[in-house]
Parts: C-alpha cells; structure tokens; sequence
C-alpha cells in the first residue's frame, strides 16, 4: 500500500505523537517560565531586569512565534483528536463507570483541563503581557516596571484564587501529559516508566506549587510596594 | 431449583431490533436466579422466560462460555465484561451481584461496531485489521525446523502475553475514544517480538494502523481503560511498542 | 438395500512409504488451471482454516463459511493441553513409530491404520508451520521448544503456548487464512450456517446457507465441498463444546449419502467442573494436566457428608491409585471417567450434588510447594476459583467426567473423501484417526494434519481425476434452486408449528436421555429404551416446539431449532449404533461386555470393524455399511493400565 506523506502523518499514531511532542516542549517552557518568574523574590530590580533582558532582545520574536507555533499545534491536534473521538461513538452509552484502574480524574478531564488552560492563557497575556505599563529606570536604564503589574493585580484576592485554580488545572493536566507523552512516542519499559510516572507526578507537584507561589507571594507583597 | 440463597434481580437491557431501527432501554425483572449461574445463563433464564411469554428473547453472542473464544460482550452497569477484573461475561458468575440488584446490560459501543440486534454488534473491522498484515506471510510447507528459529525465552512468554488477545473488542467498548489502538497492538507486538515476524514488521505496522483509522475507531489517549478492562490483560506497554514501530517503519518506508 | 463392505482406499505398500509414494502417484493440477476451481469450506476450526489457507496458497479460490462473526473464533479455541508431535526433542525414545502405536493402542484398536501412521508423519511437518506462523510456543531459556508430557504418555511429546494451545494454533490458521482473504484468494462468509448440500450429476457441488443475520437463503456452487464442522457433542445438551457447536452440516451431509461412522464413540472427559444446577448452560473443562498432580477421591463410606479435611486418609478412596497401580491418576480418559462414574452410583460421590469426586492437591503442595503448583497450574486454580468460588489451595477441587468429544463422525476413506464424491471431512467432523478413544493433545494435530498436509494433495487429485469443472455447473442450477426451496421449506416447518415448548427444553430432555441411556456405560435394555424415549420426543418436538421470532432477520430460536432437530435424529443413530456393537472398546462401553475387573473387554472377532451408517430415508432405518479393519504394523492386546 503506497501511502502520501501527508496521509501518513494524519495517522492515529502521527496525531499522539505531536500533541505528545508538543506537549513535553510546552513543558520544558513551563520549567523555563517558572524559572525567570522566581526573580520576582529576589526583588522589583531583579525581576524587571530579567523581563526587559528577555523582551529587548531581537531574537526574542522568533522565539514567541516558535512558542506560539508549538502551542497552537497542541491545541489543533486537542481540538482534532476531541472531534474525532466522538464521533468514534455516535451513541453513548446509557450507564458508563470508569474500571478504576485506567482512566483517572487527570486523564478524563485533559479536554476540559486544557481548555482553562486556553482562557487562562489568553487572560495571562491580556493582563500581564499587554497590561497596565508602568516605567521605572534600573541602573540608569528605563524599562517597564512590570513588577507593579504583578504585585498590583494580585492585591486582589479573587485574582489569587482564579490564577491557583488554573494552576491547579495546569498540574492537572501535566500530570497525565507528562508520562502520556512517553507513552505516545512508544518509551515504555517495566524498568523506566515507573521513573517516568513518578517523575511526572513530581513535575506536576513542582509546577503547582512553584506557579502558586508567586500570587501568594505578590499577594502578600500588596501594597508594600 | 428455588433455593434461599437465589436473588431477584432488576434489568435494563438494551433491545433493538436491528441495525437500522433505534433501540431502547427495557426493564425486566427476574426471581430465583442462582448465585452459581453464570451471567450468560442468568440471561438464558430470562430468555426463558421471554419465550414462555411469547416474547421475543434477547439475542446475545456467546460461544464457548469458557472465556477464550472472544464472542460475548455485553458492557455490564457500564462496564465491559462486568465489574470483575479479567473476566469475560460469559466467566462472571452472578455471586458478585447481590438481591434487588438493578443491572443495566448494554451492546459494545462504537462507530466501528455497530449494532446487528439486541446486544450483538458486528465486530468485523477487527477482521479487516488483521486482514491487513496481522500474519507472517509464510506458505505451508516452507517452514524450516521449528528449533532452527532459536526464540529467547523472555520474547516468546512476551508474544504470547500479547498473543493471548480474544478479540473481543472490550478494549475499543470501554476506551471513551472507542479506539482499537490495544487490539491492534497486540498483533504488531507479537509478531514484532518474534523473528519470523521482524521481516515484514514495517509493512505490517504501516498496513495495520492506516486500516484501523480508515474504519472509524478513535484515537488513543493513553487513558489505560483498554487494559483495566481486557478479559486477558494486554498491557498498554504494547500500544507504546506498536507506537515505536510506527514511527520507526514510517521513516524508514519507501512509500 | 444391502450391507456394503467399504473400501478406504489405502494406498499398497509399506506403511511407513505409503504416503510419500501415494502423494506421488497422485495426479496433480496445473498450477494455472488452479485458480479455476473454487473448493467451500465448511468450517473455520483448525481443519477448515488450515485447509482454506493452503487450499488458497496453491491457487484455488476457496469459499469458507462460518457460524461465529470471525473465523478467529472457531470451538478449536479451546483446547488447552497442547499438540502432539513426534519430533522427539527431549530425547526420550520418541518416534513416529511410537506416535502412530501409541495413537493406534489409545484409539482401542479401531481406528485405520494407515491414516494414523500418515498422522504421525505429518505431525512433525505441524510444529514447523506452526512455529514459522509466529505461534508463541514455550521456550526453554536456550530459545528452544519446550514439550510436556500429556494425557498419561511415556514420553514428552507435547507442544504447547500455556494452557491456550488451542487458541493460538487456531490464530496462527486464522491468520493465515486473512493472509488469503487480502490477497482476494478466500472469501469468508461468517455468521452463515449450512442449510443443504447441494448434489448434481452424483457429485457435491455447492450448499445452500442461511446468513444468521438477515435470515437469507443462499446458494453457492463448488467443485468440492469440504466438511470442516467439528463434532457433535452437543447432543447431550451439557457438553464442553462451544454453544454453537453443532452437527447439522454433517447430518445434511448423512441425508444426501455421507456414511456416518461410529456415532457411538464418544469422548467423556474426566476432569470437569461439576454441573451446579439446573440453569446449567454447558461444562467447563479444566486441563487434564492437573491429573498429573492432583489425587483423585472419594470417601470410602457412602453418603459421608464431612468437609473432606476432616476426612483422614485411612477413610479415603484414592480409588484410581489402588485399581490401577502403575498408572495411577493418569489413566487414559475413559478409563478415569467411567470409575468416577462407578463410585458415584455407589452413592459415594460428593458436594452439593453429590455427583462429583475430589481431585485433591494437598499432598502435591506440600511436596513441592505451594508457589511451584501456582507456576503450574495457577491459571487453571483462578478458573476454577472464579466458576466455582472455592479455594484449590486450601480445599480438594471438585471434579466430574463431561462429554468432550466426538471420535465417530462422517466416514472418510484415505483420502478423506466421503462417501459422497467431491465431499470431504476433515478433522472432528470425520471418524478416521482416533478410534475408539482421542489421546489428549491429538485432536488439534489432526485437523491441522488434514487441513495443511493431507487435502491439499488429495483434493487435487480428485480434481484433476474427476474434472467436475467440465460439467459447468454454477448455482443457477436448478439443483440448487431445489436445494434452496427444500431447506426453506424446513425452516417455514419450524416456525409453523406454533407449540408450547422453548427450544432447549427439548434439547435438555434429549441430552438427559443420551446422558443417561447413552453415556458412559450403555447396556441393551437401555439402549433400547432410549431409542423409544428419542424417537416419542421427536415426535413431540416436531408438534410442540415454540419458536419465536420470524424466518427473517436474526432468530436465534429458529436457528436451535433446526440444530436440535438434527440432534433429535442423530442422538438415535448413536444409540443404534451403541446397540449393534455389542463389545466395549474406548469410548464405548457396553456393560454386557467388560473384563472381570469391570474393563472394556473388545470383541476382535465380531467388531474389528468400523460401523458405517447409510441414511436410507425417513421411514427407513439406516442401513449398517462395514469397514472392516486390519492391523499389520500392530498387535491387537487387551489395553491394561494396571
């Protein structure tokens, strides 16, 4: 059987394997994020140092677009893979109980997990990204203040709560993304993935209290400033 | 033989008279049914009974009644096979359900499978999967002494894990895709594992996945529900083989 | 009509040349004339998949049909043990010789000589396909295959893939078989039931079946239909066979002219979960294996009701070990049935019902441990676990004999042709290898000895001698178009009737009557007897039988019902025939007839012969046709498992 090169790569395994591959890289932005975002304890100058570093330089635009590019797959194949497992099933079932031993709440709830995500996402950038501009001059060099940003969105604790809660879903998410990734590429070994499962767990742990961290501690930082 | 320990049970069972007619939850209820019978002879009972009135009885597949032809299905309070764990329907006895028990009883479900009558639904994408390159292409009479193929223990017990797949369909009725990723993954791992299979291992992998997505089955998503429900307990270790070796052979491939 | 003496056409000649020679001397097709002839198959078990597969390699266009929604899922699926071989791997004085006398002893002498001696050959030939099939055979940790030894043989010639041979023989078939339907070389047609064999100019040419799902009639044209539907154990109602498991196929065969040969060999297994009640659907078979260490008992006072712990050993019958010393627990099939049998009319049985003996592991775990039973038989001790709720570890399994399997079945000469031209059986369905008695791990290398290495050669000859492709027929026929109206005209009886009683509940009576007057032991009186009760309730089936539903779309009534009116017929050849063969041999055990420590005594003299019956119309008994036996290559004894 002669198959295009376009078909085969809209095969069942081609779709697991991007959103599995798409999904670790976004992963690897999380740990990247987390990282820079931790400044934000070390102080103002520090954190807005690293934020005008990052966004002054050039390169930074390829960088979004590859970022954006990566995002968007995952979230193409999500949309794709979702349509299709429906209709996979025209009629649903009339009682349907999980075993127990395969499905967990982490796994059953990716579509939804991953759409807070989405809105989440696009608030994040709305209210931090492109949101209030205030300057300030470190080392003699004028930058934007984005550390206010911060500190002031987070006074509100409603804000607090709404950003742990997608945290939450986040950790949530990698949770069953992280070793399903594995998986999808065809890494399972009886020595490995129980690594791999514990490791994912440990990263989901990580990311959701690493991000949480930082509106507790904007929150309490409130109106200090 | 009426005896104390005998249950009434509530049934929701799934009637449809054939593919093209939309089917219904019906209830039934049903006395004296031994703790003994199988859940197959429990529906024998209440056929009985349908008979007697006249009625027409639930028509069901079932063929060995001793778990390994494949034939019975049934998703069992929403569950293939029923509550226990690598047991098919026609193995669940009806001891793990108790008196006044309400059972809502199901066909497999899937655009791939779809309904013929009642609870039988046609399974005959699986043969078209296997149809695709699920053997190794030898003719009779070619084959070499058996011991000349030297077979480490380790991959031949890992074959037959693999191998001891029924075909059932429970992995593609319980997975919420409806995906058949386990069942095909069974057959590419047992001839993967072994060498009379690695000549055609490209091929077949290639092969077997392009007909399983053409027939309508979903995607996997790694939920393991297949293997929590397989009557044989295929891992899903399998499903992360058959991925490498897809993606091996769809690089490597010449077409 | 007179009794005919049969010929089986087996070849001249040495035995251990005669096949090698014959495959010779027989004509063969031109490899371009194959793809002209189409071959049916009935069938898709390990002898009508093995067939259809190589019959297609070759080059012909082969029809193959089943009842189940896949070819996968055939009763040959079933079978545990293991497959026999004579490759002699272990070293241990195996041979073909050895396979072919052991066959020829455990079959009580009354099976062809020629075709067992071929079986034997050709049983090393199946481990080689097999293997370069990919079926995952156990392995020793060298990467070499593993053999057992099975069913009370001297030597380790089993082959095996856990307690799933069956399964994965059958598979490795299957598999080949889709290899062909890819290639457009099989057309299988499942879920589709023979209805009729359609005959033209004396020859079979073609079946009549009813897809199981729309409820069509439908006519196909052959040049050679191939019989591949397994046995018909299923008379007796409670059987290990598969639900569908069914003889009506062979049964239409019989009526048009198929020999019918030995009905009354039946296997009765020893080692089944015993029957729990009344809502009983069919038995369980555990593996005979457990045989090997488990001790089978009774206690030795009647109707003793003590939970067997805290019977002691000196008030126990370890009845097998005392009767027979050197054999013990591991006697052959018939022999272990019918003494479980014999204690239990001595009211000596035990549970619930007290129709069953204790198979007991209580002594074999505390020899080698309960983790090295587990390794062993673990999956067999969850199966019995699951049906029965009791614990083999802490408590003896309970046990009783189940119908199994069918020796006898439609009479084939070596060639594995009927008695009908261009109609041939294979595998259960056939009577010719087994005797009197089936060996454990025999019946999966029979059908795949005819189907992969015995009917391909034969049917070309028959092919090329005959050329039934020179007479033109196709299923426009008007045969077949008769056929077709007389098979519906069956089915529009069985709805017509309109009576009171379901279906199985005559075929529960029937297996009842056969359970008990053409079971494990058969005398006169009650052979006689059950004939009468057979044939009173086949006149009540055919004036009281309900069958719901309509002749269209999926009727599951409808489609026992023409099964069970086979069995109605069938179940009184059996007793027929149990009745003329006035001598015990294997599965048969005629009571009149047995040594004075209560053994199948064989009458040499009178029964050295196979019971061939020809069906010579409704109204008619059938007549008893005779291929006498001879045995050059093997000396008839008394079989003695003292």
């Amino acid at each position: 059987m002669s198959t295009s090169l376009v078909a085969r790569f809209s095969t069942s395994v081609v779709k697991k394997v991007a959103m599995g591959i798409t999904g670790l890289l976004l992963c690897g932005f999380l740990i990247s994020h987390l990282t820079g975002n931790f400044l934000i304890f070390v102080g103002p100058d520090a954190f807005n140092l690293y934020a005008h570093t990052l966004t002054s330089n050039p390169l930074i635009y390829g960088a979004e677009a590859i970022l954006m590019a990566i995002f968007l797959g995952h979230l193409f194949m999500a949309v794709r893979l979702v349509i299709e497992n429906k209709l996979a099933r025209p009629t649903p079932y009339y009682v349907k109980k999980p075993t127990g031993h395969g499905a967990t709440f982490a796994s059953s709830t990716m579509p939804y997990t991953g759409l807070i995500i989405l809105i989440f996402l696009v608030l994040h950038l709305i209210q931090f990204k492109y949101g209030t501009y205030f300057e300030t001059t470190v080392d003699g060099v004028t930058m934007r203040n984005l550390y206010k940003t911060v500190i002031d969105f987070f006074t509100s604790p409603v804000n607090v709560v709404l950003y742990i809660v997608a945290m939450a879903a986040l950790s949530l998410h990698v949770s069953h993304g992280f070793w399903s990734a594995f998986q999808s590429v065809g890494f399972n070994h009886p020595k490995y993935t129980p690594c791999i499962n514990t490791l994912g767990k440990i990263f989901a742990v990580v990311v959701f209290l690493g991000y949480s961290s930082l509106p507790i501690f904007c929150f309490l930082q409130g109106g200090q400033s | 033989m009426s005896n104390a320990n005998n249950m009434s049970l509530k049934l929701k069972v799934w009637r449809q008279n054939d593919e093209k007619s939309k089917g219904k939850m019906v209830d039934y209820s049903l006395d004296d049914v031994s703790p003994d019978s199988s859940f197959l002879e429990m529906i024998d009972q209440l056929n009985e009974k349908l008979i007697d009135k006249g009625d027409e009885p639930i028509a069901f597949d079932h063929d060995c009644r001793e778990g390994i032809c494949g034939m019975c299905s049934m998703m069992i309070n929403g569950q293939a096979h029923g509550p226990e764990a690598e047991t098919t329907t026609c193995q669940l006895h009806m001891r793990k359900f108790k008196d006044g028990d309400t059972i809502a009883i199901e066909p497999f479900r899937a655009k791939a499978f779809p309904v013929h009558k009642d609870l039988m639904v046609d399974r005959s994408s699986f043969d078209a999967i296997i149809q695709a390159g699920g053997y190794v292409n030898v003719n009779t009479g070619n084959a070499q002494d058996a011991n000349a193929i030297l077979i480490p223990k380790v991959d031949a017990d890992l074959a037959m894990d693999a191998a001891a797949c029924i075909g059932c369909g429970a992995c593609v009725a319980s997975c919420k895709n409806a995906s058949a990723m386990l069942f095909v993954s069974a057959k590419v791992s047992q001839l993967a594992l072994l060498p009379q299979g690695k000549i055609e291992r490209e091929q077949r992998v290639l092969d077997m996945v392009d007909k399983m997505d053409s027939l309508g089955f979903g995607n996997c998503t790694n939920e393991a529900e297949c293997e929590a429900s397989c009557p044989k307990a295929i891992s899903i270790s399998n499903i992360a083989r058959l991925n490498r070796e897809f993606l091996s052979a769809a690089v490597k491939s010449r077409s | 009509m007179s009794i005919k003496k049969l010929d089986g056409k087996v070849p001249a000649g040495p035995i251990k040349t005669k096949w090698d020679q014959y495959k010779f001397d027989m004509k063969l097709v031109n490899p371009a004339n194959k793809r002209k002839f189409k071959v049916i198959v009935l069938g898709t078990g390990l002898a009508g998949a093995s067939a259809s597969a190589t019959l297609a390699e070759l080059g012909y266009h082969v029809d193959a049909f089943c009842i189940q929604d896949s070819a996968r899922r055939a009763h040959s699926i079933a079978a545990q043990g293991g497959v026999n071989a004579a490759k002699a791997y272990p070293n241990d004085g195996d041979s073909i010789w050895r396979l072919f006398y052991d066959t020829v002893k455990g079959g009580d002498y009354r099976a062809r000589e020629a075709n067992v001696y071929r079986l034997a050959q050709v049983s090393n030939n199946i481990i080689d396909q097999c293997a370069a099939q990919g079926v995952p055979f156990a392995r020793e940790y060298g990467g070499t295959l593993s053999n057992r030894s099975f069913g009370g043989a001297q030597v380790s010639r089993t082959f095996y893939a856990r307690g799933q041979t069956g399964q994965q023989l059958l598979l490795g078939a299957y598999s080949a078989m889709m290899k062909e339907v890819n290639k457009g070389k099989i057309t299988v047609h499942t879920r589709s039931e023979m209805v009729e064999l359609v005959m033209v100019n004396g020859k079979a040419r073609g079946v009549i079946t009813r897809n199981i799902i729309t409820g069509a009639f439908e006519k196909h044209a052959a040049d050679a239909v191939l019989l591949c539907t397994g046995g018909y154990g299923n008379v007796y109602f409670l059987s290990t066979n598969a639900m569908t498991s069914n003889s009506s196929a062979a049964w239409k065969c019989y009526k048009k002219g198929a020999y019918f040969a030995n009905p009354c060999y039946t296997q009765i297994h020893p080692t089944c979960i015993p029957v729990h009640g009344e809502g009983q659907s069919k038995l369980t078979l555990m593996s005979e294996s457990l045989r090997n260490d488990g001790r089978v008992w009774v206690p030795k006072e009647k109707g003793d009701s003590r939970k067997p712990a805290d019977i002691p050993d000196e008030e126990r019958d370890y009845y097998l070990e005392t009767k027979y010393p050197s054999f013990g627990n591991l006697v052959p099939r018939d022999v272990a049935s019918r003494n479980a049998k014999l204690v239990v009319d001595e009211k000596r049985g035990v549970g619930a019902t007290s129709v069953a003996v204790y198979l007991d592991f209580r002594d074999a775990i505390k020899r080698d441990g309960k983790d090295l039973i587990k390794e062993k038989y673990g999956n067999l001790f969850d199966m019995y676990n699951r049906i029965t709720d009791a614990d083999p570890y802490s408590e003896p399994m309970m046990i009783y004999p189940a119908v199994h399997y069918t020796m006898g079945g439609i009479w084939v000469d070596y060639n594995l042709q009927t008695s009908v031209k261009g109609l041939f059986a294979l595998g259960e369905a056939n009577f010719s290898d087994h005797g009197a008695n089936r060996l454990g791990a025999s019946a999966l290398m029979q059908g795949l000895a005819d189907g992969y290495f015995v009917v391909p050669y034969t049917l070309g000859n028959y092919l090329v001698t005959e050329k039934p492709e020179q007479e033109n027929v196709t299923a426009d026929n008007k045969e077949f178009d008769e056929a077709l109206s007389s098979a519906k005209a069956h089915f529009d009886k069985l709805m017509s009737i309109g009576g009171n009683r379901s279906v199985d509940s005559f075929h529960k009576e029937l297996g009842l009557l056969m359970w008990e007057y053409v079971g494990m032991g058969r005398n006169e009186a009650g052979l006689k007897k059950g004939i009468e009760e057979i044939k009173k309730l086949r006149v009540e089936f055919w004036k009281n039988v309900k069958v719901t539903g309509t002749i269209e779309g999926i009727n599951v009534e409808l489609e026992k019902a023409n099964r069970v009116a086979d069995f109605l017929e069938l179940g009184e050849l059996m007793a027929r025939d149990a009745l003329e063969r006035v001598e015990s041999c294997g599965g048969h055990f005629r009571e009149e007839s047995q040594t004075e420590e209560n053994e199948a005594k064989r009458d040499d003299d009178n029964f050295a012969h196979v019971a061939a019956w020809e069906y010579a119309g409704e109204n008619n008994d059938p007549i008893r046709n005779i291929e006498e036996l001879t045995f050059e290559n093997v000396a008839l004894t008394q079989r003695s498992y003292k």
